[in-house]
């Protein structure tokens, strides 16, 4: 049977079985691809994966108005599925049931020792493309200075629609530090100051978090090219703690642990 | 009839920027195409619609509204500039044009903003006519066309193939930036390409019918699952204008800020007490749909939506108020049968 009919299929079974009384997946909304609720298994044949299918759905495992529609099944790539790992070792996610799938495979319906199983001996090399190590190389390459012009232009688009936030599964804050406004904290301004610190501080809040799906960069209506940053300290945290978020759902927290074996090259 | 060689736009930007105007114009940036302040070398590009709206160039996302010195407990406005310099924006949308209407009635409603008044006289508007549509756009269920003229001094229409545009006037803003343009315009034929074919999506007036009986509709919330709670639709919306008021002070002075603001974010409509009357995206949504096809058509007589389908090209959660529409009128329709 084919790939997707395979998981149409399995989506039903969930749904009237009840073991799921909602399946989170993806639809075509003609180019677009759109998060698709389903709960009646009538209706699953609305399901579709392609390539296209960029956005991460963990997001709305947190999310009042879909969990009372739950429990829910979730369509997972291996991008969702490392957003999956990170929110049970976070302890924002204490089970799932998961449609594992990728562009040219299907895993069946997994729950999240399955799914850390799967990661692990099918997706343990998983990195962004190499054409974003090459951007990254050419930024670290510039001076202080011609990479400060850099960011300033990218920040100058910002528009502080905060899109990159609300894509990104790790950003589950129900009040974000933009939004403490006695006294405001940051200003609101989409402006140069603002920008910058709103920017900066959502990087260094994925520090050891982030597992690079992209969803971020992919939701700017501007075009920023997020996933610089993301990498960039991605590479840190690989470097300094030698971890990768998003494979272990019993990780503990990287900037929220201490290990024996930590450097301590900074402490002077 | 003026015309000019529909490569030769630069050339127009250049004519209007030693003519003393700042020009605007969708350039090409990265692998977006924005309106942008135009600058000689920059690359104009009609293809696409910009990912942006003009209204930033009229209402930007920030703006000093006042400003003040402090010292010790007192304090005293000080003076200040609203920067309205003379413009001309290229190849505007006719669904951005448009929304002139909306953003002119809210700005001019009980208070007269100045800020934006100061703008608008100062700005001249050269719509260009579409002769291609994608699938986001929706002018035609909205009172709009891809031809429309309304909110635009001067028109560009593409012609003989895309290869000329025809510069029309519309007005006396219009015939100063003609005069202003020179010899890059010149007297010529050419034949207009007939404009984009976008087809009706929904019915607009039954959407504000069935909305002012079904406040408490639980298809608000079925449509809004995927919302996630950003500004994205209302930042790149020509006629979103909700803003926020900020002080941002140091020890000796102060400035007030008007800065975009979203009714799609929670801190919208939070109250002191830490109730929220829109506490979810489902009354969110509501309001998003109501005030443009219900509440500002009842105050203003005109809806405040123009069909651009920006929100639907950028939605991180591949949403589209066309698509909220349509499910309405869909809606709406099966409980007629």
């Amino acid at each position: 049977m084919e790939m997707i009919a395979t998981l149409r299929a399995d989506a039903a079974k969930l749904l009237s079985e009840g073991r799921a009384k909602l399946v989170i997946g993806y639809q075509a909304r003609g180019m677009h691809r759109a998060p698709l609720f389903v709960s009646d298994p009538a209706k699953v044949d609305r399901l579709v994966y392609d390539e296209a299918c960029k956005q991460n759905l963990a997001v709305y495992l947190r999310k009042p108005e879909v969990r009372v529609k739950g429990p829910a099944a979730i369509v997972a790539p291996p991008a969702v599925m490392r957003s999956l790992m990170v929110l049970a070792s976070e302890t924002q996610l204490a089970e799932a049931t998961v449609l594992a799938v990728d562009t040219n495979a299907y895993h069946g319906v997994l729950d999240l020792a399955g799914v850390a199983a799967l990661l692990k001996e099918k997706y343990a090399d998983l990195a962004p493309p190499k054409e974003l190590f090459d951007e990254l190389a050419k930024l670290n390459a510039m001076s202080p200075e011609e990479r400060a012009r850099f960011w300033t232009g990218q920040f100058a688009k910002c528009t502080r629609c905060y899109a990159c936030r609300a894509a990104c599964p790790g950003c589950y804050c129900l009040r974000c530090i933009v939004e403490k406004n006695v006294p405001q904290w940051v200003s609101t301004a989409a402006a140069q100051h603002g920008n910058y610190e709103w920017h900066v501080i959502r990087a260094f809040h994925q520090a050891g978090r982030c597992t690079l799906c992209g969803a971020c960069e992919a939701a700017c209506p501007q075009g920023i090219p997020l996933m610089l940053l993301n990498l960039t300290i991605s590479e840190e945290i690989a470097k300094r703690f030698g971890e990768k978020a998003g494979y272990d759902p019993a990780a503990k927290p990287v900037v929220g642990s201490w290990k024996p074996g930590d450097d301590e090259e900074f402490i002077r | 009839m003026k015309t000019l060689d529909a490569n030769k736009l630069s050339d127009l930007a250049a004519a209007l920027a030693a003519a003393g105007y700042r020009v605007v114009a969708p350039l090409k940036d990265g692998a977006e195409v924005r309106m942008k302040e135009w600058a000689p070398g920059a690359a104009i590009d009609i293809g696409p619609v910009p990912v942006n709206s003009i209204k930033e160039f009229l209402f930007p996302r920030t703006e000093v509204v006042a400003k003040f010195s402090l010292e010790g407990n007192d304090f005293k406005p000080e003076p200040f500039e609203t920067p309205a310099p003379k413009t001309a924006i290229l190849a505007v949308r006719p669904c951005d044009a448009s929304a002139m209407a909306a953003l002119d009635k809210v700005f001019n409603w009980e208070y007269k903003d100045d800020p934006w008044n100061a703008r608008r006289a100062a700005t001249t508007l050269v719509s260009l006519v579409c002769t291609a549509a994608d699938e986001d756009c929706f002018c035609t269920s909205v009172g709009g066309a891809p031809d429309a003229t309304a909110g635009a001094d001067a028109i560009l229409r593409p012609a003989d193939g895309g290869k000329k545009l025809i510069l029309e006037s519309l007005g006396a803003k219009g015939e100063a930036l003609v005069a202003a343009a020179g010899a890059v315009v010149a007297e010529g034929r050419a034949k207009a390409d007939s404009p984009a074919q976008v087809p009706v999506r929904f019915d607009a007036k039954a959407v504000a019918e069935w909305c002012a009986g079904n406040f408490e509709s639980p298809l608000w919330r079925e449509v809004s699952l995927g919302c996630l709670g950003c500004g994205a639709c209302a930042y790149c919306c020509p006629t979103c204008h909700c803003f926020d008021i900020q002080d941002e002070a140091t020890r000796t002075e102060s400035v007030r800020l008007r800065n975009w603001d979203t009714c799609g974010l929670g801190l919208f409509t939070l109250h002191a007490s830490g109730h929220n009357p829109r506490p979810d995206q489902a009354s969110r949504w509501r309001q998003r749909v109501m005030h443009k096809f219900s509440y500002f058509v009842e105050k203003f007589g005109i809806l405040a939506c123009t069909g651009c389908g920006r929100c639907g090209r950028i939605c991180p959660g591949g949403m589209a108020i066309a698509q909220v529409c349509k499910e309405i009128d869909e809606a709406r329709k099966a409980v007629a049968k």
